[in-house]
């Protein structure tokens, strides 16, 4: 009788220790499938980015022992006229490559988001630039841009004279930039088409039948729906654009006269061409800290219009 | 056309509304031509714009597919020789055997899929782990996963060649794979679709006794196959594009990758357009059929790129 009464509750606690049990493989199951991803996060990720700080604050040449030397990178940094001019013209490439991508995307979404005779075909041809190996396309741009190349043939027939592009300081930048716009805009494209489609048609409908204006449905439904994808757009044109590095190396190698010498290009020159590690490090925490920024700055200007 | 057909009726709507009206004949199907373009200038406006950004975007593949064509001597004639005449095949032969690009073919090939592969298996089983297990720290190991993010290669790049040097990795393919077999941004994609994965699916298979392995591979990763197709073709992309890693790390003409023997092709042989011309053909070609035959996916995985958490 006794044992009975007892009966239940000790199996209760034995099925209770058994679903514990279960729980535990489970949560080791977890963890073991997350380690190899944690591992090589942690070696190829974190600690880079750890030891760069403290490449930056040590002399390195690869071949001498590093030696600390406090601020004194950061010091000649921004005393180096190199680093300023650099990351002046990493700014002018940031400001203008990314400024006329968010319109024209966001543009070209827009018309690609109604009915359009073979929209599909035409949609794929758009989206060509994305495609191009980046290495392709420096090589081809470079063929355009030839003195006697295709484009200035094609300025000629509208009566303008032939431009320098690559071989001029002052249309070398511009040039490397045009080729940003020209293979960032179809991608951002179809990240602003995804957010256009996920509006729900409702919103139209409803403005239609209140006799909304086009340009009102685009500016009072369209635009403030497109937030999230917007602040998106911005944040990831911005970085990328910050992080070019193949079409001017391979286009200009940062010329002439150092007019496309963009801050990750003068990085890798000052760390794998003039073996300076630590200034390529203090470089690099200063590109680290100006990614952080603007994406923390954009990410608060945009939420705090939010309730 | 029922698509223009939708477009008409919206503009007509709207047309209604304001108070430009082309006239009641529109809706007739005896209108003149100038008239039903009239009443359709919405849409052949956006033709016309789309068919400008077609041309942008097409003309520079046309003219790498022609140049590659055209003999030296007719590559700057005036006026432009559009149709190559005679045409050059020889420029493909000349530009194959100029340097080890077969070998370079195969670097990439090798590495891309490796890196594709890898990547497909640990974000995967990371997203599984993150999104159907409950365990200690799980919230912050997601976080710090998630910055990698914000870690791009041209800030660690230095470091990550010491690293890499330590490893004694320069100038293998270990080097040029293993720093990137996984990717904070896939685990993120792989979570967020798992998420919606019913757990009493996973339960069941339990409670039948499958083990955990088992039901990752034969339950959990088929019902992820948009997501991953879509993750494949995104990292396909970007790692057959990889440049300044390979650079870094790569001395060796035997471990060279298609975009560093393009480069090198350009630095050497800056004015043989039409042999530059033919590389740069055979470089895009793979990238052309990824997009032909997984056009959604080739699109998808960079829509999902958008994703929001």
């Amino acid at each position: 009788m006794s044992s009975a009464v007892h009966a239940e509750p000790a199996m209760t606690l034995r099925r209770r220790r058994l679903h514990l049990g279960t729980a535990t493989k489970q949560a080791a199951f977890g963890y073991a499938i997350l380690l190899p991803t944690l591992a090589i996060l942690f070696i190829f990720r974190f600690l880079p980015m750890i030891e760069a700080f403290v490449i930056a604050f040590s002399k390195y040449d690869l071949i001498h022992p590093a030696r600390f030397v406090g601020f004194a990178n950061f010091v000649d940094l921004i005393h180096d006229p190199l680093f300023r001019n650099s990351a002046r013209i990493s700014l002018i490439y940031v400001v203008c490559s990314v400024l006329p991508v968010w319109p024209l995307s966001l543009g070209l979404a827009v018309l690609f988001n109604q009915s359009l005779f073979l929209k599909n075909v035409l949609r794929s041809a758009v989206f060509m630039p994305v495609v191009m190996p980046a290495v392709v396309m420096a090589v081809v741009w470079t063929f355009m841009y030839q003195q006697d190349g295709v484009l200035n043939t094609a300025l000629g027939w509208f009566g303008i004279d032939p431009v320098p592009w690559l071989r001029s300081s002052s249309t070398a930048l511009p040039a490397v930039i045009l080729i940003g716009i020209w293979r960032a805009t179809p991608y951002y494209m179809v990240i602003f088409l995804a957010g256009l489609q996920a509006i729900p048609t409702e919103y139209y409908e409803a403005a239609e039948i209140d006799g909304a204006s086009r340009w009102a449905m685009f500016r009072d439904i369209t635009l403030p729906l497109l937030k999230p994808t917007s602040l998106l757009v911005m944040v990831m044109t911005v970085i990328v654009a910050m992080k070019v590095f193949a079409v001017p190396m391979i286009m200009t190698g940062g010329g002439p006269s150092d007019s496309t010498r963009v801050l990750p290009l003068f990085i890798y020159q000052t760390a794998f061409e003039f073996f300076d590690m630590g200034r390529a490090a203090a470089m690099s925490v200063f590109l680290f800290v100006a990614v952080m920024l603007f994406s923390v700055a954009q990410i608060r200007i945009f939420t705090r219009g939010e309730d | 056309m029922p698509g223009i057909a939708d477009t008409a009726a919206r503009g007509r709507a709207n047309a209604t509304a304001r108070e430009t009206r082309p006239g009641p004949r529109r809706s007739k199907p005896t209108q003149s031509l100038a008239h039903r373009v009239w009443s359709h200038r919405r849409t052949v406006l956006a033709f016309v714009l789309v068919l400008g950004a077609v041309a942008i975007s097409v003309v520079p593949y046309l003219w790498m597919v022609l140049s590659s064509l055209r003999t030296m001597t007719n590559m700057f004639s005036v006026p432009i020789q559009w149709i190559p005449n005679p045409v050059n095949w020889r420029s493909y032969v000349l530009a194959w055997h100029a340097q080890d690009f077969p070998r370079y073919f195969f670097n990439s090939g090798v590495v891309a899929v490796a890196i594709t592969l890898g990547n497909l298996l640990l974000c995967s089983l990371a997203g599984y782990s993150l999104a159907k297990f409950r365990y200690f720290g799980r919230g912050l190991l997601f976080v710090l996963i998630l910055s990698t993010m914000m870690l791009p290669l041209e800030v660690t790049m230095v470091p990550l060649f010491l690293i890499i040097k330590r490893f004694d990795w320069v100038n293998s393919y270990q080097g040029l794979i293993v720093p990137f077999l996984v990717d904070g941004f896939g685990v993120f994609l792989m979570r967020q679709f798992m998420l919606g994965i019913p757990k009493d699916l996973i339960d069941s298979a339990r409670i039948d006794g499958a083990s955990e392995l088992r039901i990752f591979f034969q339950i959990v990763l088929p019902l992820c196959k948009p997501a991953l197709v879509a993750l494949g073709v995104f990292t396909f992309r970007e790692a057959w594009d990889m440049y300044i890693w390979p650079l870094i790390i790569v001395s060796k003409d035997s471990l060279r990758t298609l975009p560093l023997g393009i480069s090198l092709f350009m630095s050497s042989y800056g004015t043989a357009w039409d042999q530059l011309m033919a590389i740069a053909v055979l470089g895009t070609l793979p990238m052309i059929l990824l997009f032909f035959f997984l056009q959604r996916a080739f699109i998808q995985g960079i829509a999902v790129t958008g994703l929001k958490e």
